[in-house]
């Protein structure tokens, strides 16, 4: 018997908020960007869900898209975060105010 | 008749010369990698941008994807993953204007830069990634797209590695992006969700099955996905609420990328703003599911983006955040172009196109005029650049020119599409919107004029040394304060330019 797709939204919402929650909390740069991840990963979980409950591949084609691309985004952010810590010896986002509005 | 049949790939070749040109670059890095010769690199990005540029007017003089008699038809490639219409020609003029002028203008600016190639071929990816933004026709071209303009324009903002305002610019610049993308992927995955379908022809053919049959049951779930595609393109275009990445990024990345960024990274914001939801989501269908009108939130959007950035701007004391504020503004106005699209006119969609191309030039021009005044070293308050006219009076002249065109003053290219949003807001039906257009306009001549009287009227508050002369940045300023004037006269071909793009998108 095959779950509800229902409840693989519900899943995916929740880790969507997960994230969320982790970005709007954390101070931790690293965190951020694993926070970032996760929402990344739960439009993964939408995509091949409805790619199953649709029948067609585009979803799951696009999902291996999604993927690759974090992989590109987190290479580039650690390079920020990397010079970001041999500038002010600190990954806390709330450290860099050289610049306030 | 053509006298050589090109093939229909063909069609992309402004886009593909710009990527052939950011590979060449990474040739010219591989055979010499600690390389400065900045004119061999600069000339090749500048070669390879303007090239790009005169095929793609070249193209649009000819008719590729002008649809009737004297056109090619608009050519769908990859299964109609990506589209090569006039808007897409449009935009890609746009992005390849914009790149010339910056790369011209980095010659000087990044003197004395030790990673030269690197810099250059990153800001040809990110052009790459704008020009095919301009063309992509499916969610998952228009995202690869979006991440090959974002990442690269990441690494430039904090390219000045070991300057700290320049690191905290790309952090948080990184940081606000990389949360958007995913705010955006996951919007098009509820899209994907509630159609099956991420080609934008193939949702809105979905969409019209579903809204003549039961509904379906997906209408919250589409509902939502559509608001989360609205957030990645404020971002994209710098727009509430997802702005405040912007005046920091501008402020702290090096001047001719704020300008890039700025200019056309914001057209290409607005491409695919476009086309989604003048191909995706036909209005009265996609009312008639979600029971909201989308058109709405872009009202809101316009007025209050247009009244933050400028009511913000007005408070600077710093000029290149001035800048930034005023960018977020200048998003606001060209938001009407979707605003507008309720009442079904495509006047005001392509009075959008025109500001953005006008845009691209008085804005880049105005952004490389803070990259002078910082190679100059003068300061970045309004007060450091007082009288700066007595010893630079030519490149003062062409910050007037910016200036007042920003502002929307009669003779300059800025009043005319200004004027176009105006009349096609007040066509729509827009009242609102169209006072928020005059009142934000009203109020922005103050903080531009403040500018142009602290150079050209207040006495220095020190004594400077005679200002140096760098060619490229003095040729990229004039070179856009010409355009600013000289698109008065060649307004003409513009407008039908963009009204003939924005009413193929619409039709």
């Amino acid at each position: 018997m095959t779950v509800a797709i229902e409840y693989y939204v519900l899943l995916s919402m929740a880790l969507f908020c997960i994230g969320l929650f982790g970005i709007l909390t954390r101070r931790n740069a690293l965190m951020f960007l694993m926070s970032v991840e996760l929402m990344l990963n739960a439009a993964n979980i939408n995509l091949i869900a409805f790619a199953f409950y649709h029948g067609n591949l585009t979803g799951q084609v696009f999902g291996l898209f999604v993927m690759a691309l974090a992989a590109a985004e987190v290479a580039v952010g650690l390079g920020i975060i990397l010079v970001l810590y041999r500038n002010f010896r600190d990954v806390d986002v709330t450290v860099p105010t050289t610049m306030r509005w | 008749m053509v006298l050589v049949e090109l093939p229909e790939w063909a069609a992309l070749a402004p886009m593909l010369l710009l990527a052939g040109t950011a590979l060449a670059l990474f040739v010219i890095d591989s055979i010499s990698p600690r390389s400065t010769n900045r004119t061999i690199l600069a000339g090749t990005a500048t070669a390879g941008s303007l090239a790009a540029l005169a095929v793609a007017v070249w193209f649009t003089a000819a008719g590729v994807g002008a649809p009737g008699m004297d056109g090619f038809g608009v050519i769908e490639l990859f299964d109609g993953q990506l589209i090569v219409d006039q808007m897409a020609l449009y935009f890609m003029i746009v992005v390849a204007v914009v790149t010339a002028l910056v790369s011209v203008a980095s010659y000087d600016y990044m003197e004395g830069h030790a990673y030269q190639a690197e810099y250059y071929s990153l800001v040809m990816l990110a052009a790459t990634g704008m020009a095919t933004m301009a063309a992509a026709n499916s969610l998952v071209t228009i995202f690869i797209a979006l991440e090959l303009a974002s990442l690269p324009s990441y690494a430039l903002v904090s390219i000045l590695k070991d300057n700290r305002g320049s690191v905290e610019a790309g952090l948080k610049y990184f940081l606000v992006g990389a949360l958007s993308s995913a705010i955006f992927v996951y919007g098009i995955s509820l899209v994907y969700g509630a159609t099956g379908f991420l080609q934008l022809d193939a949702i809105a053919v979905e969409l019209e099955a579903l809204a003549a049959g039961d509904g379906g049951d997906f209408g919250g779930l589409l509902g939502l996905g559509i608001l989360m595609l609205i957030g990645g393109f404020a971002f994209k275009t710098a727009s509430v609420p997802f702005h405040f990445w912007a005046p920091e990024a501008y402020e702290g990345a090096p001047a001719p990328i704020s300008a890039f960024l700025s200019s056309a990274s914001k057209a290409a914001g607005f491409v695919i703003a476009f086309r989604v939801f003048t191909t995706a989501f036909p209005l009265d269908v996609t009312t008639e599911l979600i029971g909201v009108d989308w058109t709405v939130a872009f009202v809101i959007l316009a007025v209050v983006t247009m009244t933050v950035g400028n009511f913000a701007a007005a408070t600077q004391d710093n000029v290149k955040r001035m800048l930034a504020y005023s960018s977020i503004g200048h998003a606001g106005y060209a938001l009407i172009g979707l605003a507008g699209l309720g009442a079904g006119s495509e006047t005001v969609m392509g009075a959008a196109m025109m500001h953005l191309l006008v845009y691209g030039f008085m804005n880049t021009g105005a952004f490389l005029f803070v990259g002078l005044a910082e190679h100059w070293g003068v300061g970045r308050t309004f007060e450091d650049y007082n009288g700066l006219a007595k010893q630079a009076p030519i490149a003062c002249a062409a910050l007037a020119v910016f200036m007042f065109s920003l502002a929307g003053i009669p003779p300059f290219g800025g009043f005319f599409s200004k004027y176009f949003l105006f009349t096609g807001a007040i066509e729509a039906g827009l009242l609102v919107v169209a006072a928020a257009l005059v009142v934000n306009s009203a109020l922005s001549l103050y903080y531009y004029a403040r500018l142009v009287k602290a150079v050209w009227i207040d006495d220095p508050v020190v004594e400077r040394d005679s200002l140096s002369q760098p060619t490229g940045l003095y040729a990229a300023i004039v070179f856009a304060a010409v355009m600013t004037v000289v698109l008065l006269p060649g307004f003409g071909p513009v407008v039908d330019t963009a009204l003939d793009a924005a009413a193929v998108v619409v039709a």
